[in-house]
């Protein structure tokens, strides 16, 4: 365990020192992704002041907070892709973690989490910008933030978990960028990214219970803006980390029959 | 004339490669379904809600996304891959390479990629433009159809200008490939009407990233909405933003020829 | 004493999908692929002792990397056995993986926007390695390499060759006593070369080691290696010391000499190689060296005459050339 934690934070250490050296390329990245939901911001913003000031139960000031929480939760949501995983297998990178005596995803998850915490630091004076420009309406209690900051990083894993198990089909076909195109939309339409839940037709929002997209997005950002009682609160929290073991479990399954087949062709 | 035949062979080239990959044309049928489909779900959503957004019916919506689609395939099969490949090229310091050839070195970089599957895009960019047409009980008139196609190109030169501009700041920071993301996420910007957003963000949009004008303009022109002076304006802010991409570009050039020994 | 590395007939078979050449043959590949079965390793069996520094030659595609893949654990062998102190490599267990390190010249595991000193402390904590076991060891491989000014500096920002000794210290942080090196001196120019093969003698001396080497560069195995095992098309082709090599494959011998009238015809006794002055350098076929030799001190006043075995690179050359000309 102790020799875990320490992994775990020199991998932090390091990552956190490679990213602080590109601030200004991170910011670039994080105004580039904040276009979409200041896009979505606005639209739906102007569909509500038509119809009488709300819609889907959101005023202007709500959608402002539900977006501009949404660019934190977003920022939580990055990790390995599976594009990535195509360049570390034919790239060899593989290989050389591999030779490691820890399991190459434990150096994943470090990496990107020390990554979030630099994130994180330069999201809030975007947060502040963007709350000076769209005047959200947000009045969270002390008990939604602890909420929050505990639902962001579970996003942060099941997100991880999700991709990972996902990068693994390269290990097989790199033919797979179709089914990677199609993972993304469903996860748009799924997780609250595209509009909040509460705007979909009743189906797809009972169809989302029950994928993973919804707890690594919009719960969180609902946990904070959304006025939710308590028990669903300690409900979603509870359905995350349903999600996080059930993904430990299945990334691990694959991932032996994966390095069996690794090893049997070469890398 | 030496530059357009080079042009013609690059573009060849260009094509005869991306036969060779013809998996690729149903990835590419793919993407655009799936781009078409979340498009449609995103307007569907907004008008289960209202009737108008801005002053826009749907079926004008739907009309500006049929140009967004086809400006999109443009950009993607000609224009991005190109810049990316110079973006990659400077960085690694490869760009020599291209520079000894005997030909106009922004020509060069310009023409030396083409994604022909993106042609997927461009199509369905018509064929969605058209069904918003018809649904407008749109009648065939010259001066639109003129007025159309002018400010496609004019759109599609724009956004070429733009990023040759971003692309070329690769010459003095290194890590650019996240303005190529900044432009990615503000030209999605230009799926619904430019008049609903904030004034800061539609002059930042028009100006900085000539996303407005390249769609917008294609689409008032259609719809009728367009007039001769915006139309002269925007022929002088194309020809401004052209000359203004190439000086940066040989300035970096220069710089460029110096480094790299 | 009992060897470190054991092979008992490993081998190693890959399915490889066959295509002629052309567009038409690429089209129908699409359907239907044609494979081949292709033995990259065929049944090699060697040991090594501990201590020893052994090359491993052969030509691009003999097999060279496949063994080394499989003795480190990331491949498994189609058939046969490997051993590494006492492990199963494939297994690929904790306790295996640190003892061994795998350096490939081509590839980086050093975060390649921070200094080495950061990277380096993370090899600490996955190795864990004590903090003053790290510390002493890190400050010794600084001082032999002699590059206590550039571990400050961002990886990006150092040469290949400066590079490269980042990547060996880096490797060798947590003190293996198995080295594999995969051509870690591939593009560096003769000084960092010469810098990285004496830093490689000296952890093999200083902490008794066991390296397996493989190298274009016939220098660094000249330098380092005793034992060579040379390996052609997946077979073992040669194992011994670098001597018997020569007297074992060289076809040739070189006779260097000089002549008193250097006009004289020599095209009768054999191939001239070089003429400086009247320095001249004879290239004889090795079972006519005796011959050439007592004929030329008879028929031609010479003097300081020498017999020597052809450099290594020739004789190399002539077991990869001899073996084509077998194989074809």
């Amino acid at each position: 365990m102790k020799r875990y934690i320490d992994i775990y934070l020199s991998m932090m250490k390091l990552s956190i020192l490679e990213q602080w050296q590109y601030p200004l390329a991170n910011y670039f990245y994080m105004i580039g992704m904040i276009a979409e939901p200041v896009i979505y911001m606005v639209v739906w913003s102007t569909v509500a002041m038509q119809q009488g000031g709300m819609v889907g139960g959101y005023t202007p000031g709500e959608f402002a907070a539900y977006y501009i929480v949404w660019t934190l939760v977003r920022s939580m949501n990055v990790v390995f892709t599976p594009y990535g995983w195509e360049w570390r297998i034919r790239e060899g990178q593989l290989s050389m973690s591999l030779m490691r005596p820890i399991h190459p995803l434990h150096a994943d998850v470090a990496f990107f989490a020390g990554w979030k915490v630099v994130v994180i630091l330069l999201w809030l004076p975007l947060a502040f910008a963007l709350t000076l420009i769209f005047k959200p309406e947000l009045n969270p209690t002390l008990l939604e933030m602890i909420v929050f900051f505990f639902a962001i990083w579970f996003a942060y894993l099941i997100r991880t978990m999700t991709l990972t198990l996902i990068g693994m089909v390269t290990f097989w076909t790199t033919r797979v960028s179709a089914l990677f195109e199609l993972y993304f939309a469903a996860e748009l339409i799924l997780s609250g990214r595209l509009v909040p839940l509460s705007l979909m037709p009743e189906w797809i929002q009972s169809f989302a219970w029950f994928f993973p997209f919804r707890w690594a997005f919009g719960f969180p950002i609902e946990s904070l803006v959304g006025n939710m009682p308590l028990n669903e609160l300690l409900i979603g929290l509870g359905m995350q980390i349903a999600w996080i073991i059930v993904g430990i479990i299945f990334v691990n399954i694959i991932w032996k029959i994966a390095i069996r087949k690794f090893s049997a062709v070469g890398g | 004339m030496k530059g357009i035949s080079l042009a013609y062979n690059y573009l060849r080239i260009g094509i005869l490669n991306e036969f060779q990959y013809r998996a690729n044309l149903y990835i590419q049928i793919l993407q655009t379904f799936i781009a078409l489909a979340t498009g449609l779900i995103g307007l569907n959503l907004v008008f289960s809600q209202t009737t108008a957004l801005g002053g826009w019916s749907k079926p004008e919506l739907l009309a500006v996304m049929g140009v967004f689609t086809l400006i999109g395939g443009i950009i993607r099969a000609a224009i991005q891959p190109n810049m990316e490949r110079l973006m990659e090229e400077i960085r690694e310091g490869t760009l020599d390479y291209a520079l000894t050839k005997p030909a106009d070195a922004q020509l060069l970089i310009s023409v030396r990629e083409f994604r022909l599957w993106q042609i997927v895009d461009i199509i369905t960019g018509f064929v969605v433009l058209a069904v918003a047409l018809s649904q407008l009980n749109w009648l065939i008139d010259l001066w639109s159809v003129l007025g159309f196609l002018s400010a496609l190109v004019m759109g599609s030169m724009m956004i070429y200008s733009f990023w040759l501009i971003i692309t070329s700041t690769a010459f003095w920071f290194i890590r650019v490939q996240e303005i190529a993301n900044l432009f990615e996420g503000l030209y999605a910007a230009g799926r619904w009407p430019i008049d609903i957003y904030p004034n800061w963000l539609r002059y930042g949009l028009t100006f900085l990233v000539p996303v407005a004008f390249a769609i917008s303009i294609p689409s008032q022109a259609l719809t009728g909405r367009l007039t001769l002076e915006t139309w002269f304006g925007a022929l002088v802010f194309t020809v401004f933003l052209f000359l203004f991409a190439r000086g940066i570009f040989k300035l970096g050039l220069k710089g460029y020829s110096g480094a790299s020994a | 004493m009992p060897s470190v590395i054991s092979l008992q007939k490993l081998a190693k078979h890959y399915q490889v999908p066959e295509r002629e050449a052309g567009l038409k043959a690429a089209a129908k590949g699409l359907f239907k692929r044609q494979y081949k079965n292709v033995k990259a390793v065929d049944e090699i069996s060697f040991e090594i002792q501990p201590g020893e520094v052994v090359g491993f030659l052969g030509p691009n595609g003999a097999g060279k990397t496949t063994t080394l893949k499989m003795l480190s654990g990331l491949l498994h062998p189609t058939s046969g056995s490997a051993s590494v102190l006492d492990f199963e490599p494939a297994r690929r267990s904790h306790d295996f993986l640190r003892q061994i390190t795998l350096v490939m010249g081509n590839r980086n595991q050093l975060s390649w926007d921070l200094p080495a000193l950061d990277s380096f402390d993370l090899q600490r904590a996955i190795y864990s390695i004590p903090a003053d076991e790290f510390k002493r060891t890190r400050d010794a491989f600084i001082e032999i390499l002699e590059v206590g000014d550039l571990v400050q500096k961002p990886i990006r920002n150092l040469s290949l060759g400066e590079r490269m000794k980042m990547e060996i210290v880096g490797a060798l942080l947590h003190r293996p006593k198995i080295l594999f090196l995969d051509e870690p001196t591939l593009g560096l120019d003769v000084t960092m070369q010469k810098r990285i093969r004496t830093f490689i003698a000296e952890y093999n001396k200083r902490y008794g080691a066991t390296v397996l080497l493989t190298s274009h560069y016939m220098a660094d195995v000249e330098a380092l290696c005793k034992r060579i095992i040379v390996i052609h098309h997946g077979k073992l082709l040669f194992d011994g010391n670098l001597s018997q090599l020569a007297e074992k494959f060289s076809a040739f011998k070189t006779i260097g000499f000089t002549l008193e009238n250097p006009a004289t015809d020599l095209s009768q006794f054999g191939e001239v190689v070089s003429t400086d002055g009247s320095r001249i350098v004879m290239r004889v076929p090795k079972e006519k060296t005796s011959a050439v030799t007592s004929r030329l001190l008879n028929d031609l006043s010479v003097e300081d005459l020498t017999v020597e075995a052809a450099p290594i690179e020739d004789v190399i050359e002539s077991v990869f050339a001899v073996k084509k000309e077998a194989v074809e």
